[in-house]
């Protein structure tokens, strides 16, 4: 019961906290920025429009939102938001919910293709790279909980006697970690340095350019699935960084998202401070994290034995 | 036992059959198909019970006096010989729409007699026990395939493409001869059992040199450069067998030397797992560079044939490191694999078949909306590229997820197999991504947005025997990424004769894999719920349709779509050293330039670097060594009898 309230209140405030970074961008430029409630308003609005479908595309371009969609909240369903266990999980979560994410990808690039314009093909090409290159972190970022916890599910890196957490007796490698998965984040959710959401050319970078050509209910459920994406994300920061342990369930609660809300805020601070990386930069960018882990991996060898 | 070897007659029959009836084509298809496709069932009837009561069958005859051929059937054989009963009978039915030029039905029936004795004789390749019977039985299968490669012999790259496989062919065999020779030399026996008595050091070059043997059968890098030549100028029902079962006899080799020398010396699984990293992360790459389908897909099977041996590989440092899961988990995985890549490898053949079929082109940057116009071709196509790219919910996780796992239990090994297994991890997701990048761009631009041709545009769909075969395949992997267990089942039976696996209980794995059939379950549950949703929202709602938005751009053309080049060149950029890429530019000179050229080019770096260090020196020295061929007969038998004499003094 706790699992599944908690997957609903997940579900229902993932669209809220991206208006947060929106509201920090907004103070950064001396502005005031849209109201907090932006998104649902947007959401809703989308959900009451029709579609325009270009001729060239076929029953693919369709699917793109909905695998996209299907795939995030699949995220969300498994994933212990809150110190509260997440619906479904199993020893091997984590690796089918990744690939699953993969297969959201493979559809959003597929759709991408199938409207024949040249900017999609572009942004799909870069998403395909980009995303390989954040996979190699994800993945070793699982070797080294695998070795610090011996699990491989979500539920079980945040609960038993080795748990993940920032206070634990493997903190200091943790804190390479955190800014690892940060960097993944940013990446994978179109985020400044990578990409930018406001799309300010370089041909229209990533994630923006693919979903050019979408519109109405499809537009919204993959808007949804990107706010999933990012609450998943900043959750699994969260749960990382995250120190405190109150016995009350909503005390929990509200720190998590305390947290969350603090990991969105930083994003919209980043995103105020820093500018975009040209794009033959990004391939390096990504691949910084990687070599962390991979250096944090290898210490594992020697202090822990 | 009996039945297998009435199974091979029967197949056997089935092609003699279509090379006897070949003055009537359709006759003759339908009873080849028909006969060899019983053969198959029959061999199918004896395998699975088998399998199942993990029987070991021992069986020899005397053949010429001299030589003893021997047989035995244990559960890896047995495995084995799943892929190679059920592909074939496939293959068989769709060529009957495939093959369809009732000009060359002689070369039809050359091609189903051929057919049949490679199948014939792969099932014999994992059924022998001494070195003779699987020597015949491994230059039967070779020869056979050759023919079947140089079945259209009057194109020149072909003929090519037929002797570089030659070569390969041959030269892989000259190894087996050179490996067995040596434990010969050792045990003074034929028999397979004999190999575990020979000392360890021996067992090391014996094993490195077989793997160089069956290596390039099985196209592991950079033995592999026969593979994206000999793939394309095959019929596509042959390429789909060639890659899908028959690559797979090297992997048997590998495997098979690997549990008869039974060496603890851990460098074997080293070598493996760094070789199948190596092959899988450039055989992906290379994939990716290429333009042409068949040769794009023949290079996927180079990366599959990667992540099988990083499976491999983990199961043989998971035995050196006596770590039972590990072990476990690896062979299941590359066993699993092996099945799953049969399925869908062929089924990605006879797509790239149909397409080459009714646009006559294999180029993708000449295809292009090719969903709309075959829409089963491209409804199937899409299932075995998701299937390819190992992503749920269909099979090829299932063998990748094993195959994870296995590394995943090797984490708390010691310093030089703990880098080594986290490598392969991360290798292992990047040949995923890049696998899934390189079948978007298949999918996305031959199949996906506005046809580039004219051929591209008039394509029709294909006949009916060969959407019946891609759909059926299509099914199966929607079947072992969905309903896992009994698959998995079976991949745990193929390895259960072998000595890791005894006593290993599987029972808390197989919660996992109702977990994970849960979840696609569970997945595709979701999924129907949104597109409803979806169907909901757009109820009586304006719908409309319109070019697609080219940023304010309004006269595009279908020149102006993102081409295959462009979208793989920075991923293939990344990989520079190993990738070379020469571009060709004609560059603009005058005030009114005349006409440009641009293209770009991919040098395979093992290709290149075997013309460079091996056939130019040989061929110069060749050149030089003309003179000994001068025609005349004489001089000849005089060469005969020197070398003759100078042998004996030897002697």
């Amino acid at each position: 019961m706790e699992s599944i309230l908690s997957f609903c209140f997940a579900v229902l405030i993932a669209p809220l906290l991206p208006a947060v970074i929106q509201k920090v961008k907004a103070y950064f430029a001396g502005k005031q920025g849209p109201p907090l409630l932006i998104n649902y308003y947007t959401m809703f609005k989308l959900f009451k429009k029709g579609s325009v479908y270009s001729t060239s595309t076929s029953f693919v371009f369709k699917l793109g939102p909905v695998v996209g969609f299907s795939t995030s909240l699949m995220m969300l369903l498994y994933f212990p938001m809150a110190e509260i266990a997440p619906i479904f999980s199993f020893h091997g979560d984590v690796l089918i919910l990744f690939y699953l994410m993969g297969l959201g990808r493979f559809f959003t690039i597929l759709a991408a293709l199938d409207t024949a314009s040249p900017f999609e093909g572009m942004g799909a090409a870069r998403e395909a790279f980009f995303s390989t290159l954040a996979e190699m972190t994800i993945f070793g970022i699982l070797i080294l909980f695998y070795r610090l916890t011996g699990s491989l599910s979500f539920n079980e890196f945040f609960s038993g006697n080795h748990m993940i957490s920032l206070i634990g007796e493997y903190g200091a490698l943790l804190i390479l970690v955190v800014v690892g998965l940060y960097i993944v984040m940013l990446t994978e959710n179109s985020r400044v340095p990578v990409d930018d959401p406001a799309t300010h050319l370089e041909l229209t970078m990533i994630h923006e350019v693919m979903i050019l050509d979408h519109s109405g209910p499809d537009l919204a459920l993959i808007e949804l699935g990107a706010w999933f994406k990012l609450l998943f994300y900043a959750g699994f920061l969260a749960r990382i960084i995250d120190p405190f342990h109150a016995d009350n369930i909503i005390l929990n609660g509200l720190i998590f998202y305390g947290v969350v809300t603090f990991i969105y805020i930083t994003i919209g601070v980043v995103e105020s401070i820093t500018a975009r990386y040209k794009m033959p930069m990004v391939p390096k960018f990504i691949l910084t994290p990687f070599i962390l882990i991979f250096f944090v991996t290898i210490l594992t060898m020697g202090v822990l034995q | 036992m009996d039945t297998l070897f009435v199974s091979i007659a029967v197949i056997i029959a089935g092609g003699v059959a279509g090379l006897l009836l070949y003055r009537q084509f359709t006759l003759m298809k339908l009873v080849a198909i028909a006969t060899t496709s019983a053969g198959c069932g029959i061999g199918l009837f004896f395998t699975l019970p088998n399998l199942f009561s993990s029987a070991a069958y021992t069986v020899s005859y005397n053949w010429l006096h001299v030589c003893n051929l021997a047989f035995s059937i244990d559960s890896v054989s047995l495995f084995f010989l799943i892929p190679i009963f059920v592909i074939p009978p496939l293959a068989l039915i769709y060529s009957f729409h495939y093959l369809e030029n009732s000009a060359k039905k002689f070369r039809a029936g050359v091609n189903y007699f051929f057919f049949s004795v490679l199948v014939a004789s792969m099932a014999l390749v994992v059924m022998s026990a001494n070195m003779i019977t699987f020597l015949l039985a491994w230059e039967l299968m070779s020869l056979s395939s050759f023919f079947l490669v140089m079945y259209d012999y009057e194109v020149e790259s072909n003929r090519k493409a037929g002797y570089l496989y030659f070569i390969f062919a041959q030269g892989g065999a000259m190894l087996l001869f050179a490996a067995f020779a040596l434990i010969y030399s050792h045990t003074a026996s034929f028999d397979f059992t004999s190999f575990a008595t020979i000392p360890d050091q021996v067992k090391l070059y014996v094993f490195i040199i077989a793997f160089l043997g069956f290596g390039s059968k099985a196209g592991i890098f950079p033995l592999h450069i026969w593979l994206p030549k000999a793939h394309p100028a095959a019929p596509s029902h042959i390429s789909a067998i060639m890659s899908g079962v028959m690559i797979k006899m090297g992997i048997y080799g590998i495997f098979r030397i690997y549990l008869l020398l039974d060496t603890p010396t851990p460098l074997i699984g080293q070598i493996v797992l760094v070789t199948g990293m190596v092959t899988g992360i450039l055989g992906v790459v290379y994939a990716l560079a290429k333009q042409d389908i068949k040769s794009m897909l023949a290079y996927s099977s180079v990366e599959n044939i990667g992540i099988i041996l990083i499976g491999l590989g983990i199961g043989m440092v998971g035995v050196s490191e006596q770590n039972q899961a590990m072990a476990f988990f690896g062979f299941a995985g590359a066993m699993m694999h092996v099945f799953n890549h049969s399925i869908f490898k062929s089924l990605l053949f006879m797509g790239a078949g149909a397409v080459l079929h009714k646009t006559k082109t294999k180029n993708i940057e000449e295809l292009g909306g090719l969903m709309k116009r075959m829409p089963f071709t491209g409804r199937t196509f899409l299932v075995g590229s998701v299937a390819i790219s190992g992503l749920p919910p269909f099979s090829g996780f299932i063998g990748e997820f094993l195959i994870y796992y296995g590394a995943f239990q090797g984490l708390s090994s010691q310093k030089l197999p703990f880098i080594l297994i986290v490598l392969s991890i991360v290798s292992l997701a990047v040949i995923g991504g890049l696998a899934a990048a390189c079948f978007t761009k298949v999918v996305g631009l031959a199949f996906l947005g506005e046809p580039r041709t004219e051929n591209a545009a008039n394509a029709k769909e294909c006949g009916m025997s060969m959407r019946l075969v891609m759909g059926v395949m299509a099914l199966a992997c929607l079947a072992v990424g969905v309903l896992p267990e009994p698959f998995v089942n079976l991949a745990f039976l193929g390895i259960a004769n072998i000595q890791t696996a005894a006593g290993f209980s599987t029972a808390s794995f197989i919660v996992i894999i109702r977990n994970i059939s849960q979840t696609a379950a569970l997945f595709i549950g979701i999924f129907i719920l949104v597109s409803i949703l979806r169907k909901v929202l757009y109820a009586r709602k304006e719908i409309g349709s319109g070019g697609t938005w080219g940023c304010g751009f309004t006269q595009p053309t279908v020149r102006m779509q993102y081409t295959g080049a462009s979208y793989a060149d920075e991923m293939v950029s990344f990989f520079k050293p190993f990738v070379p890429i020469t571009t060709l530019y004609s560059g603009i000179r005058e005030i009114f330039p005349g006409q440009t050229t641009w293209s770009i080019r991919v040098a395979d770096i093992a290709e290149s670097n075997y013309q460079r260090f091996l056939t130019t020196p040989l061929l110069n020295f060749v050149t030089r060594m003309k003179w000994i061929q001068h025609g005349n007969i004489q001089l000849y038998i005089g060469y005969i009898i020197v070398a003759i004499v100078v042998l004996l003094l030897f002697l």
